[in-house]
């Protein structure tokens, strides 16, 4: 008999009896049970491994993942993630609707083909065996969980995803494999890893419970409306809409998400569907905004046929900042309305559509052409460059591109011979990405009395242009 | 006069530029101060004034160029202060140069090594005798104008900057305005930063160097034109009203000052009162001779000493002799072992006073104008080594003595090289770092010689591509002579030492290192005004000498020193004969033991020549194999002439010394001393000045005027060619030797002793720790195991059976280990030995990392077993709270045995994991060699031990492997690359010829494991294996210590 202290963690017949108790089953197995009721109420995990996956982070990935677990809920309720690489099916019950073991490793393994992703599978009695299994390449199958010992104790550490420096300093120590892990004295391993450590050792042979989340696809919004009487009264349909846009708050706001795109669909007798789409820069989720920025579209919109029922399908829900209320409402006793800027441009990427908008920059550039750039509308903030800091005004108004000149005596004539003004200014730069200018810029008066600006370029053969117009 | 704007040309000869950065204001100028000097001159200008922010590091060489071209240098600097007032301060003479300086030390001194900082308050107290030039902001701030014209009455202009900004005219009106407001006049100047405007691309990218930021991000803090630069006159005369431009001239004709009126006076205050500096030398030399000689002065000697000390009076060189003195001794006193090196051996006073250890009587030819000459005109220079642990104490002494404002180190100007330009400039162009990096890798040992496109290529970058097509100039002018200046740091050791203020002389700043401060000049800007310059450098022999000594005395009880060992042992000779010189002072390289067995040296005057002779002059000058054919009598001896005889008798006919040089140049040629100094200073600057071309009509007219044959003059001249750069001083080969020979004797009769020596003088010398306990093991001591029961912070010598001790290596080799813990422990230790790791742990308090440090290197061995038990304790060791600590010992007791009672079921350490640990903790391993676990490997693909290769017959092909010990690349040796590599067995030397080290570029630089087939060559007792193919093992190392666990 030896002490309970270092006790081998797998011999089955040590195993707690509470250990092996499954959590409550949400949904009823069908059919009856093929085996003894305590070995079928066990959970059996099987654990579908993406080796393509590596980072959490990636979109990609998390959709992957997520694809892949929405379908692997036709075989189980119970489906968790395990990110980044791993999705978890609890398939004890499922194991007789879909052939066993082999019929359902087929089965996966053709969702997992169907999604592009090559996977691993492994089936174990504990979620983290069957995922340490896999993440090591072991497609294995164990059943019962006498047989988790043998299965476990040649995985390299590095299966189990723990933290870098605890397996560093299990190296240290000669261990290198779980089976060698498991080994240590249990006390002298939680004084020197951690109980959380030990824990998961414990998990991973069934001897501690592994709760997993369950999984669950997130929803769309999407509502239907019909209007009392096909109308084509605009209080009306405003007054539907709203009541939508509201339950869409409320179910965003339970999820503390917001939307970047809205459809609104309009439905007629005859004529096929007619609507808008918005789309916003931030996640939305407040109904009176919303209904701002809908109502801003809907005038815009001809109506071919009176309106029988309205539809609004909102895009994925997006995580929303988390935002402080204002104690008073915008407009009272100074309360300022949150970022003013965010809403106008809203407000005229909704009445101009979105490509209408464009927001300058200045750009710390000596050269003019390069001193700006055009981009997308973004709120105004007080950290971008300065002006150039250079004696003369420039032109408010540059051409496209410079325009060559005609000369006569070595002056340059545009519609008529033009008079210099003033002292050039010397403008010698931009020779690091192919676009050097070296030039003498010249402010013009024309024959009616305009004023532009030219330069002279500094090499031979010293030809004049215009480059912009003072207003 | 008033017609002068109109004819630009006569306004040419008229102005002075007042306002001039060079390329010492690091980072923004872009051109050198010779450039600015000699452009300026080419133009006509009336003067120039080199005005470098807050420094004066350019000044020493402008002022040479300008003597050359004739121009009138003026000395100032740009200086922004605290408050934003930005001016130029101009020294009108000597007094106004000293408070210039006084000035910028006073602002570099209060802030970090590369800043400075200074306040109107400054400006105020310190100025005198200067001239300022107020520049304006953007506007300009009259209140400025209107504080400077109060402070400085009548020594204060505008200066007007026309830039064509576009509003020059505006401008300049705006400061007519302010000076008539505060009657201050205006003067024309330029801001000058670049000598020609086509270095604007430079100046540009120096800017984005500067804010560390790619040029395309540097926005407004380019120059929006390339005007910056020495304006032809005429350009200059259509810009500005001729009076301003008259006024250059003015404030030029007030700036008399030229560096030429610097007087240097050395330090007075080591004569005791109503002693002259000519006797008190006299009295120390004679108690000095006295020591030396004690039988009495041999008569020869006498005659040399009178010369000596008459040259020196003549020249007023005493207070520099007693200078040095006391720095001796004053280390002496302190136990600080040192050693004159250089030049100063030639000098019998020298030897006298204790700061070189030659006896003149010991065959070394000693030639005291290689020293001082009378046509010289410039201060000896005398270099001393001390212990490198222990410099640190000489330095302060120094600074302790005279004061900070009278002493400070001489700084070295850091310039560009390939490697750090490439990365800055990379940067510039926005590449990643990663990108940086590979750039300036492309770099490592090209010499400009091959295609630097193909290169690129080889590297992943496109040559023909815009940023590179931008990039390469721009390096080459980074990197074209004589170096671009990147920033200032601290010379290895040189001092400056001054009677008077020292920051009259030159501003003095401080260096990145805490307690040292530095003069703004380097050593040819000191040696080029005739300032003092002691060399306090640092050895690491002597550190480990003085430690072998201080360990042979405590293990036997005899009073040796350094210097008196016994002389000339045979046994010692016999050794370094046959090359076994590992850890030995100089003779340990790989070239100094491949010349060994050849050279067999059987006395001192050998290991002189032996040290000297392995160098690229004497190599280049073909001297060696004649030498050594002699020698072996294999060649005769002739001399055209018995004069000649006497100077090369002692090296067979064959000139090897410098001194050599210079005498055969006096006997056979008919120099004077002072030429023949000059001669040998032309051979060292052969690269820089065209060599010796000039002397050589003098030297073949000289010898044909004495009879010498034509062709044997001929010789002579083209050895002094090979000489180059390279020819070594019999006088520094002399001082040298000596090291050699004690070095020699200690590995010789006390190799447990040296070893333990040389360890616990870490870094230094040749070899790693690895190398130097494997050759100890081969000689028989025994090496013990780092132990925590045992082992000192420093390795010691322990009571063996044999005759000689054994080597306990010492908790210092223990990486990660820190010299506190190291403390604590030892002293605990004193009280009681450990029992358990607990106990050690409990009773030392000692750090988790410092445990985890001794359970890496296996110290923990006695108290816990193998390395993974000994991390097991270690990590079940509890951290008492400080409280519990001090007042609850049992809480930890309580707790202890819990942790111990279960020992995990883990198996012990491979022996691959075990060698791979020792390495990786201690750089060494007392176990077998690394290779010996892969042999089999190697063997089955025919790779060979050393042992068994150098048995082969010359010419055979072979394949060896080994961990490379040493890859050099030295430049006399035309691309040939040396590596030294070594197995179980011994040592492999491997030949790399260039084109093979172009081949095999990636494995020659990165493999740590080298396998090698080439072909073998044996010459005179010594074995190289010429490389044909190279490949990286690297891998097979890694493999150990991880595959091991696999294979059982």
């Amino acid at each position: 008999m030896r002490a309970p202290k270092t006790l081998d963690l797998f011999a089955p017949e040590r195993l707690p009896r509470r250990a092996v108790r499954p959590p409550v089953h949400p949904v009823q197995p069908r059919g009856t049970p093929e085996r003894p009721a305590r070995l079928s109420q066990a959970p059996l995990w099987l654990a579908a491994h993406l080796p393509q996956m590596t980072q959490a982070s990636d979109p990609v990935v998390s959709r992957a993942l997520h694809s892949l677990a929405v379908r692997a809920q036709r075989f189980t309720p119970r489906v968790s993630l395990a990110p980044p690489d791993a999705v978890l099916l609890e398939v004890r019950s499922s194991l007789h609707l879909f052939g066993g073991v082999d019929g359902l490793r087929r089965a996966v393994a053709g969702e997992c083909a169907a999604l592009g992703q090559p996977a691993i599978l492994a089936f174990a009695p504990s979620a983290s065996a069957a995922l340490a299994g896999t993440r090591a390449g072991q497609a294995f199958t164990v059943l019962e969980a006498g047989q988790l010992a043998g299965a476990l104790a040649a995985l390299p550490l590095a299966a189990l995803r723990w933290p870098p420096q605890q397996i560093e300093r299990l190296t240290r120590i000669g261990v290198h494999t779980v089976g060698a892990a498991l080994r240590l004295p249990r006390a002298g391993f939680a004084q020197r890893f951690g109980a959380a450590q030990l824990a998961a050792l414990d998990q991973l042979t069934g001897r501690a419970a592994d709760p997993r989340e369950r999984f669950e696809a997130p929803l769309r919004f999407r509502r239907r409306r019909e209007l009392p009487c096909e109308s084509d009264s605009h209080a009306l349909l405003a007054a539907t809409l709203h009541s939508l846009l509201e339950e869409l708050s409320r179910f965003l706001s339970a999820r503390q998400c917001g939307v970047l795109a809205l459809e609104c669909r309009l439905w007629h007798r005859q004529a096929a569907p007619s609507g808008c789409v918005l789309r916003f820069s931030a996640p939305l989720a407040d109904a009176a905004r919303l209904a701002a920025l809908l109502e801003e579209r809907l005038h815009a919109l001809t109506l071919p046929e009176p309106v029988r029922a309205c539809e609004l399908r909102a895009g994925w829900p997006v995580p929303q900042p988390m935002q402080t209320g204002g104690l008073w409402q915008p407009g009272e006793r100074g309360g300022l309305a949150a970022a003013p800027g965010v809403e106008l441009i809203e407000r005229l990427r909704a009445r101009l559509g979105p490509e209408a908008l464009e927001t300058l920059t200045l750009v710390a550039d000596r050269r003019p052409e390069a001193a700006w750039r055009a981009g997308p509308p973004a709120p105004a903030s007080d950290a971008g460059p300065q002006a150039a800091p250079c004696a003369v005004h420039r032109p408010l108004w540059l051409l496209p591109a410079p325009r060559l000149l005609r000369q006569r005596g070595g002056l340059p004539r545009w519609r008529g011979a033009l008079r210099l003004e003033g002292e050039p200014e010397r403008i010698e730069t931009g020779w690091w990405d192919g676009r050097e200018v070296a030039r003498d810029y010249y402010t013009a008066r024309d024959g009616h009395g305009r004023r532009l600006w030219l330069f002279r370029e500094r090499p031979p053969p010293h030809h004049w242009f215009l480059h912009g117009v003072y207003g | 006069m008033s017609g002068a704007a109109d004819r630009p040309a006569a306004a040419a000869g008229g102005y002075a530029e007042l306002h001039c950065l060079s390329n010492f204001t690091f980072l923004r100028g872009a051109s050198h101060p010779q450039e600015l000097v000699a452009r300026a001159a080419a133009l006509g200008y009336h003067a120039l004034a080199l005005t470098d922010e807050c420094s004066l590091s350019g000044v020493v060489r402008a002022h040479v160029a300008a003597k050359e071209h004739g121009l009138h240098l003026i000395i100032g600097a740009e200086l922004r202060l605290q408050c934003g007032l930005h001016l130029v301060v101009l020294a009108t003479d000597r007094h106004g140069y000293g408070r210039l300086c006084r000035l910028i030390t006073l602002g570099r001194r209060a802030a970090h090594k590369g800043e400075y900082h200074l306040t109107r308050e400054d400006l105020a107290a310190t100025l005198e005798h200067c001239l300022l030039l107020w520049l304006p902001a953007e506007p300009p701030q009259a209140e400025q104008a209107r504080w400077l014209a109060r402070q400085f009455p009548g020594a204060v202009w505008i200066a007007v900057e026309l830039l064509r900004g576009g509003a020059d005219r505006a401008q300049l009106e705006a400061l007519r305005r302010i000076g008539c407001a505060a009657a201050l006049p205006l003067v024309a100047s330029g801001d000058v930063h670049m000598h020609v405007r086509a270095r604007r691309r430079l100046q540009d990218a120096l800017t984005a160097v500067r804010l560390n930021v790619p040029v395309a991000e540097a926005g407004w803090n380019l120059y929006p034109n390339g005007e910056r630069y020495l304006r032809e006159p005429e350009r200059l005369a259509k810009l500005y009203p001729p009076e301003l431009i008259a006024e250059t001239a003015r404030i030029a004709a007030r700036c008399t000052f030229s560096l030429d009126e610097l007087r240097y006076e050395y330090p007075r205050e080591l004569v005791p009162a109503g002693e002259t500096p000519a006797r008190h030398l006299r009295r120390l030399t004679e108690e000095g001779a006295q020591r030396r000689w004690p039988e009495g002065i041999p008569p020869a000697e006498r005659a040399a000493l009178e010369h000596e000390l008459a040259l020196i009076a003549e020249l007023g060189y005493e207070p520099y002799f007693l200078t040095v003195h006391d720095l001796v001794d004053f280390a002496r006193r302190r136990g600080i072992v040192c050693q004159g090196r250089g030049s100063a051996a030639n000098s019998r006073v020298c030897y006298c006073l204790g700061v070189t250890a030659v006896d003149p009587r010991r065959g070394a030819g000693l030639l005291f104008e290689r020293f001082i000459s009378r046509e010289r005109n410039e201060p000896p220079d005398i270099d001393i080594d001390f212990e490198h642990e222990r410099r640190e104490e000489v330095i302060q002494y120094v600074y302790a003595k005279y004061g900070r404002e009278r002493a400070a180190l001489a700084a070295t100007v850091i310039q560009y090289r390939s490697r750090s330009a490439l990365r800055d400039l990379g940067r510039v162009f926005g590449f990643e770092a990663a990108a940086c990096d590979r750039l300036a890798r492309v770099m490592q040992w090209w010499d400009g010689s091959e295609a630097l496109a193909e290169r690129l290529r080889a590297a992943g970058f496109d040559p023909e591509s815009p940023p590179l097509t931008q990039l390469v100039p721009l390096a080459r002018e980074l990197l074209a002579f004589p170096g671009f200046p990147r920033h200032l740091s601290q010379h290895v050791g040189g001092l400056v030492i001054s009677a008077g203020r020292l920051d009259e002389l030159v501003p003095i700043e401080n260096a990145a290192m805490p307690e040292r401060t530095v003069v703004q000049w380097d050593k040819d800007d000191l040696d080029a005004l005739g300032l003092l310059k002691v060399d306090v450098l640092a050895l690491g022999m002597l550190t480990a000498l003085r430690k072998a000594i201080d360990l042979v005395n405590a293990l036997r009880g005899t009073r040796h020193a350094l210097g008196s060992l016994p002389a000339e042992d045979p046994a010692v000779y016999q050794m370094i004969s046959r090359a076994d010189t590992v850890g030995v002072f100089q003779i340990e390289s790989r070239a100094q033991m491949a010349m060994l067995p050849r050279l067999k040296p059987r006395c001192y005057y050998d290991l002189v020549i032996e040290v000297a002779i392995v160098r690229p002059g004497p190599i280049q000058g073909d001297m060696v194999h004649p030498y050594l054919r002699r020698r072996q009598g294999r060649e005769p001896i002739e001399y055209p002439s018995e004069a000649v005889e006497s100077v090369l008798r002692r090296t067979l006919g064959v000139p090897i010394f410098q001194e050599q040089v210079m005498q055969l140049a006096m006997v056979a040629a008919g120099f004077t001393p002072g030429q023949a100094d000059q001669l040998r200073r032309a051979m060292g600057a052969w690269k820089r000045s065209g060599g010796i071309g000039h002397f050589r009509p003098m030297l073949l007219e000289g010898m044909a005027a004495r009879g010498y044959a034509s062709e044997f003059a001929e010789r002579v001249y083209r050895q002094m060619m090979g000489f180059g750069d390279y020819g070594f001083p019999e006088s520094h080969a002399a001082s040298f030797a000596l090291l050699v020979y004690d070095s020699a004797w200690l590995k010789c009769h006390e190799p447990a002793a040296f070893t333990a020596a040389l360890l616990n003088s870490q870094p230094m010398g040749f070899y790693a720790p690895a190398q130097l306990v494997r050759d100890a093991r081969a000689h028989g001591v025994e090496v013990r195991a780092v132990d925590v029961e045992a082992s000192e912070w420093d390795c010691t010598l322990e009571r063996s059976a044999a005759a000689q001790p054994a080597l306990r290596l010492g908790l210092r080799l223990v990486k990660g280990l820190s010299r506190a813990g190291a403390a604590r422990l030892t002293e605990t230790r004193a009280a009681g030995p450990f029992t358990t790791l607990t106990d050690l742990a409990r009773r030392t308090g000692l750090r988790r990392t410092d445990l985890e440090a001794l359970a890496a290197a296996g110290a923990l061995a006695g108290l816990s077993g193998n390395r993974h038990l000994a991390f097991w304790d270690v990590a079940g060791v509890e951290r008492p709270l400080p409280l519990e600590a001090a007042n609850m010992p049992t809480a930890a007791d309580a707790s202890a045995p819990a942790a111990d009672a279960a020992r995990p079921l883990i198996g012990a350490p491979s022996e691959a994991q075990s060698i791979v640990a020792d390495y990786a903790s201690l750089g060494l391993t007392l176990g077998r060699h690394p290779l010996a676990l892969l042999r089999e490997g190697l063997h089955g693909r025919g790779v060979r031990r050393a042992e068994e290769v150098c048995a082969r017959p010359e010419g055979s092909a072979v394949r060896t492997a080994g961990i490379v010990l040493m890859r050099q690349r030295p430049g006399s040796a035309g691309g040939v690359t040396f590596i030294t590599l070594e197995d179980e067995s011994g040592q492999v030397n491997v030949i790399v010829w260039e084109r093979t080290a172009r081949a095999y570029r990636e494995a020659l630089l990165g493999a740590r494991l080298l396998e090698v087939h080439g072909r073998l060559q044996h010459a005179e007792g010594v074995t190289h294996l010429i490389a044909r193919r190279l490949f990286d093992r690297t891998g097979l190392l890694g493999a150990l210590a991880t595959h091991s666990r696999d294979f059982h």
